[in-house]
C-alpha cells in the first residue's frame, strides 16, 4: 500500500470534520432555508474573505488539480495556458459580475437566466440559456468525480478489489454530500470550501518544498525530461512556435467562458455587496499561484522516479498529483493532502449541482408549472441531489475519456451564452430573436467544427486548423454567434421591430430603493 | 479625480494583464531560467501577483 495507516486515519478524521462543517452550515448566518435566495445563494451575505474562498473553490476544482498537471506531464508547456487563463478571467469577472450582482439584488434574481428574461423580455431565451447552462455543467461535475477517483486509485493501490471499493467510497461520499447540500445549501458548501482551500494550499507548499529539498529542484526535473524525451524535451521548456495560436485562443476562450458557468455566477451573486465582490475577484489571482505550481507538478514528477513509475505503470496521467503526494511526503501528511484533493472534487461538484438545480427549478420548470417560493426551493433541493447521482452514474457507466470529451464540448457550448449575458449587461439595443439565432448558430457551428476537427471519431482536440494556424473552436463559434447577434439586432432595430426589455439602466448601476419581494433578506 | 477618470484608469489597469499575456512570443523563451525553471514558466507565474495588485488598485479606484 502506498499510504500508511496513519495517513488513512487522518484522511477519515478530516473527512468527518468536513462533513460536520457541511451540516453545521445550516446554522451559520441562519436564514429561512425554504427560500431559494437563502438556500441557493446564502441570502447574499458572504463577506470578503468567505467570498474569496467560495469563488476560489468554484474556479479551482479537482479537474484543475488533476487534469492540468496531467496535461503538463504529457505535453509540457501547453498546460500553462491555465495560468494566463486564471489571471485575466478575474478582470473579465470584475467588468461583469458587480453589474450582474447589482441588478440581481435590485430585482431579486438568483440566476443569469432571470436577468436575460427581463433584459430582453423573453421567456424563450431565458429557458434556452438555462438548459444550455445545465447541459454544459453536467460533464464538469462528472470530471470532479474523476478527480476524486484518482485519489482513491492511489489510496487503494495494491488492494485486490480496489475498483469496487472505490465505487462504494464514491457512492457513500455522494450520499453524504447530497444530504448536507440538501439541508444546508450554499452555506454548508461554503464552509466546506474554506476547509478545502486551506488543505490545497498546504498540499502545494509541502510538496514543492519536499521536492526542492530532497529531489534537487526544477533543474533536475528538466534534465530528467531531456534524457527521457529527446528532441520533444524542448516542448517542455517553452511552446513550440506552431502551438502559439492554439495556446492564445485557448486561454482567452477559457477565460471568457468561465464566468458564464452557472456555479461561478451563483458564487458571485452570494457576495454581500458589490465592493466585497470586486475585492474578492481582484485578489483571486493570488489563488491562481497555487494552481500554477500544481501545474508544475506535471514537470516535477520527472524528478521523482518512484512517482514517475506509478504514473507510467498505470498509464494514467491523472495520477500525477496523488502519486507525487504519496511518494515525497511522510504517510500522515500524505493522508491530509489526499483529502484536500478529494474534497477539492466534492465542493465544486456540490456548487455545480446547486447552481444547475436553481436554473432547472426556477428558469425551466417554473416557466411551465406554477410553483410557490417554497415549492421552487424544495424542487431545487431534490434536483441538486438528483444531478449529483446522474453525474456519478455517468462516470460509472461511461469510460473516463467520454467525460473529458464532453467537458471539451461543454466549454464551447457555455461560451454561446456570452452575447446575451455579458453584452446584455452593457448593451440594451439587442433583441431576443437575433440573440437566439446567434446562440443556435454558435452552438451548431461549434459542435460541427469539433466533429470535423476530430474526423467524426472520438473527440481528442478542440482546435481547428485555419489560415491563422490551430485555433480554439470555442472562440470561432463565439465569433459566429456575435456576428449573427449584432447584425441581426442592427437589422431588427432598423425595422423598428425590437422588443423592449423590462429593465431600466439604473437597475444595473445603483441600489434601487423599492425592492421586490425576495431581493432583501431579513437580518437577525 | 472625478468618478469618470477613476473609472478610465481602473479600466486601463484591468487591461494591462491582457496586453502582457497576449504578447506570447515575448515570454515564449526558455532563458533566463530562475531556480532551474524556464523564463516561460516563471514569467507567467510572476504576472499573477502583479495582476492581483493591478486589479486591487482598480477595485479601490472604482469603489472610492
Amino acid at each position: 500500500m502506498l499510504v500508511s495507516i496513519a495517513g488513512i486515519v487522518l484522511f477519515l478524521i478530516l473527512f468527518v470534520i468536513f462533513v460536520a462543517l457541511g451540516f453545521y452550515g445550516s446554522r451559520w448566518r441562519r436564514g429561512n432555508l425554504g427560500q431559494l435566495a437563502e438556500w441557493g445563494i446564502a441570502g447574499r451575505r458572504l463577506g470578503p474573505y468567505v467570498s474569496w474562498f467560495l469563488i476560489g473553490a468554484d474556479v479551482f476544482t479537482a479537474y484543475t488539480f488533476v487534469a492540468v498537471p496531467s496535461l503538463a506531464y504529457a505535453s509540457g508547456s501547453m498546460a500553462f495556458f491555465a495560468v494566463p487563463y486564471v489571471a485575466i478571467v478575474f478582470a473579465i469577472a470584475m467588468m461583469t459580475m458587480p453589474r450582474l450582482w447589482q441588478v440581481s439584488r435590485n430585482k431579486g434574481y438568483i440566476t443569469a437566466s432571470d436577468f436575460v428574461k427581463d433584459r430582453f423580455n423573453s421567456r424563450f431565451l431565458s429557458i434556452v440559456l438555462a438548459i444550455t447552462g445545465v447541459v454544459a455543467t453536467l460533464p464538469y461535475i462528472a470530471l470532479q468525480i474523476t478527480g476524486m477517483q484518482a485519489v482513491l486509485t492511489i489510496m487503494l493501490q495494491g488492494i485486490a478489489s480496489a475498483s469496487v471499493e472505490s465505487e462504494i467510497a464514491l457512492v457513500i461520499s455522494f450520499i453524504i454530500l447530497a444530504a448536507f447540500t440538501f439541508t444546508s445549501g450554499l452555506r454548508g458548501v461554503t464552509l466546506g470550501s474554506i476547509f478545502k482551500d486551506v488543505l490545497i494550499f498546504l498540499t502545494v507548499i509541502v510538496v514543492i518544498v519536499a521536492v526542492l529539498v530532497s529531489y534537487g529542484g526544477f533543474g533536475h526535473a528538466f534534465s530528467a525530461i531531456a534524457a527521457a524525451k529527446g528532441a520533444a524535451a524542448a516542448n517542455y521548456s517553452r511552446l513550440p512556435p506552431e502551438s502559439v495560436p492554439a495556446f492564445f485562443t485557448l486561454f482567452l476562450g477559457s477565460a471568457l467562458a468561465l464566468y458564464l458557468y452557472p456555479h461561478i455566477i451563483n458564487g458571485s451573486l452570494a457576495s454581500e455587496n458589490k465592493k466585497t465582490l470586486r475585492r474578492s475577484l481582484a485578489m483571486l489571482p493570488v489563488y491562481s499561484i497555487g494552481l500554477g505550481f500544481l501545474a508544475l507538478f506535471g514537470i516535477i514528477v520527472y524528478a521523482v522516479p518512484n512517482a514517475l513509475a506509478i504514473v507510467k505503470s498505470t498509464g494514467n496521467g491523472l495520477l500525477t498529483v496523488p502519486a507525487l503526494i504519496v511518494t515525497v511526503l511522510p504517510g500522515w501528511l500524505a493522508g491530509i493532502c489526499l483529502l484536500g484533493i478529494f474534497i477539492g472534487g466534492m465542493v465544486p461538484a456540490a456548487l455545480m449541482a446547486i447552481a444547475s438545480a436553481n436554473l432547472l427549478s426556477r428558469n425551466v420548470v417554473k416557466e411551465f408549472v406554477k410553483l410557490s417560493p417554497e415549492g421552487e426551493t424544495r424542487l431545487a433541493k431534490w434536483l441538486s441531489a438528483a444531478i449529483k447521482f446522474i453525474a456519478l452514474g455517468f462516470v460509472f457507466v461511461a469510460p473516463l475519456t467520454y467525460a473529458i470529451q464532453l467537458q471539451l464540448l461543454g466549454g464551447i457550448i457555455i461560451l454561446q451564452l456570452l452575447p446575451a449575458v455579458f453584452l446584455g449587461l452593457y448593451i440594451k439595443k439587442m433583441d431576443w430573436k437575433p440573440l437566439s439565432l446567434g446562440w443556435a448558430a454558435g452552438l451548431i457551428s461549434g459542435i460541427w467544427l469539433v466533429l470535423v476537427a476530430n474526423h467524426f471519431s472520438s473527440l481528442a482536440t478542440s482546435d481547428f486548423h485555419t489560415g491563422l494556424g490551430l485555433l480554439y473552436i470555442g472562440l470561432i463559434a463565439l465569433g459566429i454567434n456575435l456576428l449573427v447577434s449584432f447584425l441581426g439586432s442592427v437589422l431588427v432595430n432598423a425595422m423598428g421591430a425590437r422588443r423592449n426589455g423590462l429593465l431600466k439602466e439604473s437597475d444595473l448601476v445603483s441600489e434601487v430603493k423599492a425592492r421586490v419581494a425576495g431581493s432583501r433578506v431579513s437580518r437577525r | 479625480m472625478d468618478k469618470r477618470s477613476r473609472q478610465v484608469i481602473a479600466a486601463i489597469l484591468l487591461l494591462i494583464p491582457f496586453v502582457v499575456y497576449f504578447d506570447v512570443p515575448f515570454y515564449n523563451v526558455a532563458d533566463p531560467t530562475l531556480g532551474g525553471l524556464p523564463f516561460y514558466y516563471w514569467f507567467q507565474l510572476i504576472m499573477l501577483p502583479v495582476s492581483a495588485v493591478l486589479f486591487l488598485i482598480a477595485a479601490m479606484l472604482i469603489d472610492r
